[in-house]
Formats: structure tokens, C-alpha cells, sequence
């Protein structure tokens, strides 16, 4: 069920896009605009990298498929949020924004949508806005971990290429989501049944995927492998500087550690950070922790003979997460650095 | 199904996939400025403070005497020690019983040399040379990075320390963090990691062809600071508590060694943190604890300006629940 899909907000449009590249696109505006989008809750199957099929819930763009994460949206400050998203399950959901700083109370959200049901959120972005958001549903403590969360870009106006106005400068995004997933919560609300109190994650997913290694069935399909994902891989020649938006939806802390390269550090749980650090593994904290990061795509710097191109891991270090069902280490939170 | 490797010895028998058995020609190999020669145990032990022990794996110093295999070794595994700038061998040679690489965290070389089984090659049957040149000074550390869970859980790390090229104004034997950095007379260096004993059971490979061995919940009962038991042992072992004299300046190269996170309290004392993951920090930061997650690194600048004892402590959250795991201690004597 996963999708490449992600929005485009450009010029003066009024209505949202479904891209097929990774990456979110995006041209600054000199006037605001109003952004659209329809999702569906919707639920479905989804298959583990052991072969366990499992009950999960996410926001769809048609009425019976969902999309784990949502497809993301990007737009600017000044502007208008339009969702409308229909309930098509039996029991109540929500859909809301999270605030910018991790703990802060949600931004926006659609109230109670009832069974069969549809609600609009209306917001207008303030300035000052500018960051990484993610939308799920909190009805519930534990909804989200079903697959209802996505990642919502907000730009500082007018400005295609910072994080926030000051940042150092990109020429690419993406969103890393990670989930972390507990066999017996999906079933318990599948089947109606009392909710676990306590959690042992027994997947690991970053945008919705795992890793397939080498010889794996669905190795390099970008629809499977976490590796191949464009939205989650990052992929660039020299010079390319990705910001990566990093959104814990899950359960665990973890350790998102680049090879390659060390990461700019810009912010932690929504507040911009005293200084730039470079660092190589970055604490992103459960309970909606959240980091944004630049991926500076430089020569690796300890390379000899030095080298320009290659292929390197994302792996999260908290090593459980890479993992699949208690086993098969390589099939858990993981993508890949391409350097072109 | 992937491909299969071999199987067997100290850590056990069974099949592996997924792995991607190799040991081939260094592309670019050119005469070293250093060289360390590693090979491997599988059948050490860790014995802790209230009597019991585990298995622990590690890499040995061949050059140094060690073994390749079925004995044991020190744990951590041998520290290695360059200069920013030296070009740098790392000779890891494995019997054909097993697959183990050597990933130097924080280097960044070429992906040849990056010791990812999946992105180049597990050793077995031969040796392969990993060719390096460290640009930045600073604190590291290597692990084996084949079912990474299982072989780094199992103590197949070792410190990994760049050090600035010297600096012709200093007198000679000064000792700088990094370059133009804070000048240390006293160095330690905490791992700080954690040990499940239930997975120290396994074999090499456990889990690799898919069933549940359990690597996705590490449940850990004892808390260890490089090597040493956290309990007890480490408030007075000379490898781990410091020494110094009031006046002296300790660096502290706190490596964050398990899987859970961790925070690290200095017992009073204040640390001017200058550098983390090998790059000096914009500026100083200075603290009385840090938090940190697997395989981050922090240098700590101390200078206490009167003797005393200094209880530093390690406590350990579990990854989802973030309730409190255990505790490892050390001391920081100023005399």
C-alpha cells in the first residue's frame, strides 16, 4: 500500500499534487495561497518483511486504500491549510497538527470525526511558523502507530531554500518518518480487544518501508525496500545538501546515524538549536521527538584515495531497530546515501 | 533467499544469509603510515561483580600475539590510536567459520572500506585491508558491522582515537584534543554499554535466516564502562576511575556504547564539552550531564580547582518506556 506520493505546492496554486519523485518540491511564493487536500481513514493489510500479515490504519487518498505515512504537504507561511478528511471506519478518529516544539499542545485539528463522517481543518499559518510538523490522528495514545501520521512542511514565506529564515541553505527535502510496530496493538484493535499497556516493537520502519538486503525478495523495489524508497533514500551528486526532516511517530527512541557524511544539526524537538553541530549519530527522541538535519553530500571526507561517488547506509544504531520479528538483521529502519 | 555463509566454532553453529562473504584486494592500496592487524575471538567471557559471566567477542591484536578464533581476548577490543592525516590499514583477517567486518564509526572512507557487510563484503576465509586516512581529530570507535545487533552487543568494539598533527609551537609532548583544542594532561576514555545476558547465548548468525531470537528486545541486567562492571569494579579500576592532580586538565572521550540511551552525570563537576562525533563544537558547551544515544560521542574538558572525590554516573533508559535500566559507576580522584 505504500506510495511514492508527495505534494507540490508551487506558484500561486490552489490545489495539492501527488508527485512521483521522493522529494518534496517546492517554489517560494511571494503571495499566499490556500492548500488543499482530501484524505480518507481507511484501514487495510500490511505484510512484515517475515512474511506476518498485519491490520494497520492510515490516511488514504481514495476511500479504501490507506498510505502509511500520508502524503506529505508542503507549504509556506501565510497560507492556508485546507484538509478535509472522511472517516470511513466504525469508530471515531481525528486528524491533527502537532505543535512545532515536541509537548506542545497540537496547532490545528479536525475535532472528533464520527464513523462515516468528514470534517474540515481550516488553519492559517502564522509567521514565525516555519519547521517540521507531523499530522496523525490522537484520538487515541496509540492510533498513530497504526500508520495515522504524515509529515507537514511548513516554509518560511517566500524562501525555497532554508529551514527557517537564517538556516543554512539546502537544494533538497525529504522526510524521515520512523514507526516502530507491535504486532499485538494492531491486532487488539483489529479484533476489538483490550489494548496492550505495554509495548515490544517487533518491526521498524522509516517512510512506511524496511530494508531489503541483497537477495531479499523485493530488493530494490522502491514500493518494498526502504533502501530504494525514493522518499526515503537520498540521492545526489556532490553539493546536493538535503534536509532531512526527521519525525519520530513510534515508540522507541533511536540513533539515526549517517555514514558518509556527518549531518548539520539545525534543530531538536522543534526549537532551533544555540549552534550548528556536526554530528554523525543524532538522538531523536520517542514521544514525537523530532530533528531537522542537513545531509551535506560532501566528498567523504576519509576516503583514500579520495572518491566522489558510492553507496552508504542510514541505519538507526539502537540496533533492535534493525531487525524484522526478533530476527533478520538488514530488514529493519534503514535507506541509502547515493552519491551520484 | 540470500546467500549463505559459513557457520560454526565458538560462536556456534547454524546457517547465515544474507550475509556476503569476501576478502578481496584493497582498490587504491598503497604502503600504510599504520598498521593494525586485527583478527577475532569468539569464546571470551565477562565475569561481573555478583559472580556471574558471558560470552564476549571481540577482534585481537594479531600483531601483538592474538589469537584468531577460538580463544578469547581483551574487551574492549585493542584500542587504535592515529594522526590525522596518516594513512591507515586495518587488516582484519576471519577463518572461514565465520563473517565479521570492521566499520570505523564516524570515518567516513569509501564504501569499499566502510565495513558494511551489505554494501560491500563480510570477511571470512581471508583477510581484507581496510585503507583509510582520518581528516579529523577526535574520539571514534570500531564494531564489527555483520548482524550488527548481535556482534556489537556481544563486545566486538573497540576505542578509535584520532589525534591532532602535532603543533611545532607546543612543547613536545603536549596533548591536544583536536587541533588549536584544549590542551589535557590526563585521558579517559568510558564506553558505556549494556549486556543482556540472554543474548550472549547466540550463535554468530542468530536470527539471520529469519525466527525469532529475540535482537529486538535487549533486556539488559548488568552495566558495564569500558569493559569493567559499573556495579562496583568501576569506582576503583585504574583502567576506568581517574586520577589526577588538582590543576591537571582530563579530557573524557565518553563513548555511548550500548543500544538504550543513556545520560552520564559528572557527580558535581562541570564539563566544558568541546568537541562531539569527532568535530570540534562551535562553541563550548558546558554541562554537569549529557544525554546520548547509541554510538554518540562526547569530549569532556575537566579542571577541578580543589581535590576530591567525584561519583560520575551512568544510568540507563529503556529505549521505549524510558524507565530508568540500571546504573554504571566510575570516580573522577583529584589528589
Amino acid at each position: 500500500m505504500e506510495r511514492r506520493a508527495f505534494l507540490k505546492a508551487g506558484g500561486a496554486s490552489l490545489a495539492s499534487a501527488l508527485m512521483g519523485s521522493g522529494m518534496l518540491t517546492w517554489s517560494a511564493r511571494s503571495e499566499a495561497a490556500t492548500i488543499s487536500q482530501t484524505l480518507y481513514i481507511t484501514d487495510g493489510t500490511k505484510t512484515m518483511p517475515d512474511g506476518v500479515s498485519l491490520y494497520v490504519k492510515g490516511y488514504g487518498t481514495t476511500a479504501n486504500t490507506p498510505l502509511i505515512p500520508a502524503p506529505s504537504i508542503i507549504c509556506q507561511e501565510g497560507d492556508t491549510l485546507s484538509i478535509t478528511v472522511y472517516n470511513m471506519l466504525s469508530v471515531t478518529h481525528n486528524l491533527v497538527i502537532g505543535g512545532l516544539v515536541s509537548g506542545s499542545a497540537p496547532i490545528a485539528s479536525t475535532g472528533d470525526i464520527a464513523p462515516g463522517g468528514n470534517k474540515t481543518l481550516t488553519y492559517t499559518i502564522p509567521s514565525g511558523a516555519a519547521g517540521s510538523y507531523l499530522f496523525y490522528d490522537n484520538k487515541t495514545s496509540y492510533n498513530r502507530f497504526l500508520g495515522l501520521h504524515g509529515g507537514l512542511a511548513i516554509m518560511p514565506a517566500g524562501i525555497s531554500n532554508q529551514l527557517y529564515s537564517g538556516s543554512p541553505t539546502f537544494v533538497k527535502q525529504q522526510f524521515w518518518i520512523l514507526n516502530d510496530i507491535d504486532p499485538a496493538l494492531n491486532t487488539a484493535v483489529k479484533n476489538g480487544t483490550t489494548i496492550p499497556t505495554s509495548f515490544t516493537p517487533r518491526y521498524f520502519t522509516i517512510n512506511g518501508l524496511s530494508s531489503r538486503p541483497p537477495g531479499a525478495a523485493g530488493h530494490g523495489d522502491p514500493t518494498i525496500d526502504a533502501l530504494y524508497d525514493p522518499r526515503s533514500r537520498l540521492s545526489g551528486h556532490i553539493g546536493d545538501r538535503t534536509l532531512v526532516r526527521m519525525l519520530n511517530t513510534g515508540m522507541c527512541s533511536h540513533a539515526v546515524h549517517t555514514h558518509a557524511n556527518h549531518m548539520e544539526w539545525l534543530t531538536d524537538r522543534g526549537t532551533v538549536r544555540p549552534s550548528v553541530w556536526k554530528k554523525d549519530t543524532l538522538y531523536l527522541r520517542n514521544n514525537l521527538g523530532k530533528i531537522d538535519a542537513i545531509f551535506p553530500f560532501e566528498a567523504p571526507p576519509d576516503a583514500y584515495p579520495p572518491v566522489t561517488s558510492g553507496h552508504f547506509p542510514m541505519h538507526l544504531h539502537d540496533e533492535m531497530s534493525q531487525t524484522a520479528g526478533g530476527g533478520l538483521y538488514q530488514f529493519g529502519s534503514m535507506t541509502e546515501l547515493e552519491f551520484l | 533467499m540470500g546467500m549463505k555463509g559459513g557457520s560454526g566454532g565458538g560462536g556456534g553453529m547454524g546457517s547465515a544469509c544474507y550475509v556476503y562473504p569476501g576478502a578481496p584486494a584493497t582498490p587504491g592500496f598503497v604502503t600504510p603510515d599504520v598498521l593494525f592487524q586485527r583478527g577475532i575471538y569468539m569464546n571470551g567471557s565477562m565475569t561481573f561483580d555478583d559472580g556471574n559471566a558471558v560470552t564476549i567477542w571481540g577482534f585481537t591484536d594479531l600483531a601483538a600475539g592474538g589469537g584468531g578464533g577460538m580463544g578469547g581476548g581483551s574487551f574492549p577490543s585493542p584500542a587504535m590510536r592515529v594522526t590525522e592525516g596518516q594513512i591507515v590499514h586495518t587488516a582484519l583477517t576471519v577463518n572461514m567459520m565465520w563473517m565479521h567486518t570492521v566499520h570505523h564509526h564516524g570515518i567516513e572512507p569509501s564504501q569499499e572500506n566502510d565495513g558494511v557487510g551489505h554494501f560491500s563484503w563480510d570477511v571470512t576465509n581471508g583477510t581484507y585491508t581496510y585503507q583509510w586516512r582520518p581528516s579529523h581529530a577526535g574520539t571514534y570507535f570500531y564494531h564489527c558491522h555483520t548482524n550488527t545487533p548481535l556482534h556489537a552487543e556481544m563486545g566486538m568494539y573497540g576505542g578509535l582515537i584520532v589525534d591532532p598533527v602535532p603543533n611545532p609551537n607546543d612543547p613536545p609532548g603536549t596533548k591536544r584534543a583536536f587541533a588549536n583544542g584544549p590542551i589535557y594532561d590526563v585521558e579517559a576514555i568510558w564506553a558505556a554499554d549494556e549486556i543482556d545476558p540472554a543474548w550472549h547465548t547466540l550463535q554468530w548468525s542468530a536470527g539471520t535466516c529469519g525466527g525469532d531470537v529475540g535482537l529486538n528486545n535487549l533486556n539488559p541486567r548488568y552495566f558495564i564502562i569500558t569493559g569493567v562492571d559499573g556495579a562496583n569494579s568501576a569506582l576503583t579500576n585504574p583502567g576506568v576511575a581517574v586520577t589526577m592532580q588538582k590543576g591537571q586538565r582530563l579530557l573524557v572521550r565518553y563513548i555511548c556504547a550500548g543500544f538504550h540511551p543513556q545520560k552520564i552525570d559528572f557527580g558535581g563537576l562541570t564539563a566544558t564539552v568541546v568537541a562531539s562525533d569527532g568535530r570540534p563544537l562551535p562553541q563550548a558547551w558546558q554541562t554537569t550531564s549529557i544525554e546520548a544515544h547509541s554510538a554518540e560521542r562526547y569530549d569532556c574538558i575537566f579542571q577541578p580547582t580543589t581535590t576530591g572525590t567525584w561519583t560520575v554516573t551512568v544510568t540507563y533508559y529503556h529505549w521505549r518506556s524510558g524507565a530508568v535500566l540500571g546504573t554504571a559507576r566510575t570516580r573522577i580522584n583529584v589528589v
